[in-house]
Formats: structure tokens, C-alpha cells, sequence
């Protein structure tokens, strides 16, 4: 079945439509989720609360939906959301340390899942972007998506989005130092 | 030379796959399909029809008042 095909599935209410579209997307949101927030437990709960949006909203959505650019919109907007509470509640505490920051000292749950010293620096590397150039590099880099599509989501000029990817890369690349093999053709 | 899509691609495709525990995933899913069986839930819809109700009572009441005090 095709993404028209889910689209329509979806319309109608059909589980079955629904599984594909969890089995396609489901590593893929989770993974832009986990790097976003750092954070194991928020991406799973950001997770349930993209799909639970989706099928709330299934019935209306319109036939031409682009369900990766949908979903990540979604997932683009709880981050935010969640990053706000999170920035509110930090100003609130003070200067205190919070169990999130207590939590990101240690091995981070993708640090955990990398097998070689390069997949590791290189997802230090992703971590230490500011999260506007780490959104671009994993919406781009990894989900594949074209900048003009990541435009759309962020609610950004396509420009401003070519913009953080250069500024994305040349971040990574001086992070990566002898790691970095971009370019090298 | 590559572009900065192409190289961003080319270091994204070298990070280690994640994927939510079977677990979680599983009961992410199962309550999704109850969503999706169901619809949006009755007490989303309730809120906009109060905040309608609310709006369109105090407008009614601030034209009668008007009409009454030009009348």
C-alpha cells in the first residue's frame, strides 16, 4: 500500500492502515524525538502523544497528506512545547541542577546504543549543536527530508534552513576533528 | 564537493539505529487504534462549544444592553 493508500486507510478509521503507518515512521520519529530531548522517557511520552494526535485526527485529514512531513510537524511542535516547560521550570528552580541535567552528565541513552568510538563522537557531535542546527542536521542528515520540506515544518524561510545546515555541518565537522570524513570524495 | 545535504546524509547514515522498547511501542499503539476507533474524544469538543456558548451570551447580553439604553 502506498502513502495515498494509508492516507485514505486512515480516513476511514482502518487499524490496519494505522499499524503500517506506526511500523514506518515509528524508529524514524522516535529517533529525531531521542536526540531532540535527550531524554529516553520524554521521547517515548512525545512519541505516544504524535500518534495519539494522528489518530484523533485521522478522519479530517485532507486525502493529499504528507505523512512524514504531518508527523513531524507534530513531533517538531511537542518539542518545542516540552522545551518551553522545560526552560519555564529551570527559571523557576533557579540555579539548582535539575535530574535532567543530573541525567545528561551520565552515558545518554544514544552514547549507550553506539558501537564504535566514531559512532560515538559522532553522536556527541550531534548533541553539542544548538538544538535549531541539531533539529536541521537530523530532520536532513538523517530522516532525508528536503530543506524546503524541514521549511515547512519548522514554520521557517527555506533560507534560514540552509543557513543552520551549513552552520550545522561546520559545527559537526570541527567537532568530529579526525573523524569527520564529509566531502571526501 | 559535496553539498551540505549530501555530507549532513552521508555522517547521519553512520549513527547508530535507535527504537523505542517493543514494549512501549506496543502499547503506544494500542492506544492510538483506541483513538482512532473512537474519534477525537467528546471532552476535546466540549471546551470550544463552551467558549462559543460564553462569547456568543455575553455579545447577546452587551446588544440588549445597548438597544436598551439607546431605546
Amino acid at each position: 500500500m502506498d502513502e495515498r493508500g494509508w492516507v485514505d486507510g486512515l480516513r476511514g478509521g482502518d487499524a490496519a492502515a494505522f499499524d503500517a503507518v506506526f511500523g514506518a515512521f515509528r524508529r524514524r520519529l522516535y529517533g529525531y524525538l531521542v536526540r531532540m530531548t535527550r531524554r529516553k522517557d520524554v521521547a517515548e511520552d512525545l512519541l505516544q502523544e504524535t500518534f495519539l494526535r494522528l489518530a484523533q485526527h485521522a478522519r479530517t485529514l485532507a486525502p493529499d497528506t504528507r505523512l512524514a512531513a504531518y508527523l513531524f510537524t507534530v513531533a517538531h511542535r511537542l518539542v518545542v512545547s516540552w522545551a518551553r516547560a522545560q526552560a519555564v521550570r529551570k527559571q523557576l528552580a533557579g540555579d539548582l541542577p535539575d535530574s535532567a541535567e543530573v541525567a545528561s552528565s551520565a552515558r545518554s541513552p544514544l552514547e549507550a546504543v553506539a558501537d564504535s568510538q566514531a559512532q560515538l563522537a559522532l553522536e556527541r557531535a550531534f548533541a553539542g549543536l544548538a538544538p535549531a542546527y541539531r533539529e536541521v542536521a537530523l530532520l536532513v542528515g538523517v530522516e532525508g527530508l528536503q530543506p524546503a520540506e524541514v521549511a515547512a515544518i519548522l514554520g521557517q524561510r527555506p533560507e534560514a534552513v540552509r543557513q543552520r545546515l551549513a552552520r550545522a555541518r561546520t559545527q559537526l565537522a570541527a567537532a568530529l576533528g579526525e573523524h569527520y570524513s564529509g566531502g571526501r570524495s | 564537493m559535496m553539498s551540505d545535504d549530501e555530507q549532513l546524509a552521508s555522517l547521519g547514515k553512520a549513527l547508530a539505529p535507535v527504537d523505542v522498547d517493543e514494549h512501549v511501542s506496543q502499547q503506544i499503539a494500542r492506544r492510538a487504534r483506541v483513538d482512532l476507533a473512537h474519534g477525537p474524544s467528546r471532552t476535546r469538543l466540549v471546551l470550544p462549544i463552551a467558549a462559543i456558548v460564553l462569547v456568543a451570551s455575553y455579545l447577546a447580553w452587551t446588544i440588549a444592553k445597548l438597544i436598551e439604553l439607546l431605546g
